[in-house]
């Protein structure tokens, strides 16, 4: 009897639970489902009042954000610009994550807490001197100037997740290999780096990230030949009064290969994102 | 184990008689380099300007060194003082609540029902939405006239809301997008955190009778402390920078009632041109920022914590 009843309440507390969860996962899904049913709506769907949630799709949105918005350009813009300061970021990073890690550096802390300060500057203190210099040096509105900038906003992380992924790495297995005669460089590159790939390629997804979807340097640091797709899909909110579509197209261009790609990577998501602090 | 610990003094002096003593200085090269040229020399340049009066839209104006003019014209910058309060309300609202419903979040999802970890990840995403997406999706569904939002309010009988577009709710719905992209990061650390605690504790309280909210106060809490320092620092800090999403839904407005910090240093600097005077607000608030951050720092204990960390 009495079993029969704690039962009962833990089939309605779990009915709770599925409650509880499932509007908390309305909540958070539910403007990510607008924007990708906007992008699919014509003009005349859009506005519609009370909002339509059965309409004839369409990928008219998709085809003058290419035609009228240039979204190609922003799009290998986006790409090239990413994945150069991306690659770059995770060379130094690592080298240097490396180095503090397993060598006797003077200031080494003094060091480490420098590369992470960067983390908190705001970009509006560098962005103007930044535009100066770019200018005289001929560099501005070219992808050179952004790829260095993403670069070293990149660095600060890799550094740090970077250190803590190779403290991990028992030092004896390179002692190891530098006892069979391996040089530095061959105990690095054959012992260490396959260890270290699953923090690489964590930490790598998550500096792609951010410089995919950072806005204000990008915005003032091109004007047209260089710009990347947040900066484009910015520009939809001013042209006309009626682009949502636009504006929810570019949307979901720019946001799918971030959910995808973060969302292969998930399991190592929480250890890059704390700096390595958190494991998850 | 043994080998582990005694590896590290031997180790340097190895690499010491392999002719290694530099290879460390090597490796950390390149990021010194990148870091000056791009990082420290605009910073350098920008802490010049901000003790000169340049402003190359206004030629007639004296452009040249005016020591620290622009430092006490700040100081009684209403507009400024303005947004300074404003950010910190914001930053202290935004990351406060993201917590609270993150923690209960975690809470929730760690009775791990069939099902729930694929609704996890859905949780995730808005924390991976571009934030100029965010900004654009949550204005079209602001709309005060054709937006979903009010379609939705009015099915359950509650009157429209203006949302972003009146002083007073202005702040309200700002926070409410900064909420919904950041609860998820939290969320994830912070439940990434429960997930790891030790049972025992929780064992030992269930033994001696403790009720639910007695354990959660007394031993959950307590032992996700660093995590929750951890995330807390890292939102704060990107809080207070918070540009995208206003710049996109309100540009600051109405009646300034969403001008942030980032938002008039954009509008000192690329509207008004007095770059001499905005590298010093920005100097400024770069100044706040390590405020806030060495009191959050030395109020939680962060450092002694990472300190155990590096100690172990």
């Amino acid at each position: 009897m009495s079993s029969s009843i704690t039962r009962r309440g833990s089939i309605l507390s779990g009915i709770g639970y599925y409650a509880l969860a499932l509007m908390a996962t309305a909540f958070f899904a539910f403007p990510i489902v607008w924007m990708t049913l906007s992008s699919l709506k014509s003009d005349a769907d859009i506005s519609a009042y009370p909002p339509r949630w059965v309409f004839a799709p369409t990928l008219e949105s998709y085809r003058k954000l290419f035609t009228e918005l240039n979204a190609m350009d922003a799009l290998i813009n986006s790409a090239f610009i990413v994945c150069l300061a991306t690659l770059f970021a995770m060379i130094a990073g690592t080298l240097a994550a490396y180095g503090l890690a397993r060598f006797d550096v003077k200031n080494k802390n003094f060091i480490a807490f420098e590369v992470l300060s960067i983390r908190m500057l705001p970009p509006m203190v560098s962005v103007i001197p930044l535009f100066i210099i770019a200018k005289q040096l001929g560099i501005f509105d070219t992808p050179w100037l952004l790829i260095a900038v993403y670069t070293l906003n990149g660095l600060p992380f890799v550094v740090w997740v970077m250190r803590v992924f190779i403290q991990e790495i028992p030092q004896s297995i390179e002692e190891a290999a530098l006892i069979d005669g391996c040089s530095r460089f061959e105990c690095f590159w054959r012992v260490t780096l396959p260890l270290l790939l699953p923090g690489l390629a964590a930490t790598m997804v998550i500096i792609f990230m951010f410089a995919w979807n950072e806005f204000l340097l990008a915005s003032i640091l091109t004007s047209s030949e260089a710009r990347t797709l947040p900066v484009i899909a910015a520009s939809s909110i001013k042209a006309k009064a009626i682009s949502w579509g636009l504006g929810s197209a570019a949307g979901v261009l720019m946001s799918l290969p971030i959910v995808v790609l973060v969302l292969l990577m998930q399991k190592y998501l929480v250890r890059g994102l704390t700096l390595g602090a958190v494991k998850g | 184990m043994t080998v582990s610990l005694e590896g590290l003094p031997v180790a340097t002096d190895r690499a010491k008689r392999a002719g290694e003593r530099y290879t460390g200085m090597i490796l950390l090269a390149p990021t010194m380099i990148i870091m000056t040229v791009v990082g420290l020399f605009p910073l350098l340049h920008s802490l010049y300007m901000s003790l000169t009066g340049y402003r190359p839209s206004d030629p007639d104006k004296f452009q040249g060194f005016v020591g620290l003019a622009n430092y006490a014209d700040a100081v009684s910058d209403a507009q400024f003082l303005h947004s300074i309060l404003l950010t910190l309300l914001f930053t202290v609202l935004s990351v406060g609540l993201s917590l609270t419903l993150a923690v209960l979040l975690a809470l929730l999802f760690n009775v791990r029902l069939p099902g729930f970890t694929l609704l996890r990840t859905i949780i995730i995403v808005p924390m991976l939405i571009t934030p100029i997406a965010v900004g654009i999706t949550w204005r079209i569904m602001m709309m005060p006239d054709l937006g979903v939002l009010n379609y939705v309010l009015s099915l359950v009988g509650i009157p429209p809301q203006p949302w972003a577009g009146e002083k007073a709710s202005a702040m309200a719905s700002m926070l409410l997008v900064d909420v919904w992209q950041w609860t998820p990061f939290m969320f994830l650390i912070i439940f990434a955190g429960l997930s790891a605690l030790p049972k025992s504790p929780f064992e030992a309280a269930a033994i001696d009778g403790a009720s639910p909210i007695q354990t959660f106060f007394m031993v959950t809490l307590p032992m996700l402390k660093p995590v929750i320092v951890i995330a807390s620092l890292l939102r704060i800090v990107d809080a207070i920078r918070t540009y995208d999403t206003v710049y996109i839904i309100t540009r600051g407005g109405p009646d300034f009632a969403t001008d942030l910090l980032s938002i008039y240093l954009a509008r000192v600097n690329f509207r008004f041109f007095s770059l001499g005077y905005g590298a010093a607000l920005s100097w400024l608030t770069l100044l706040i920022i390590l405020a806030v951050v060495l009191i959050f720092v030395k109020y939680t204990g962060f450092m002694r914590m990472v300190n155990e960390k590096e100690a172990r």
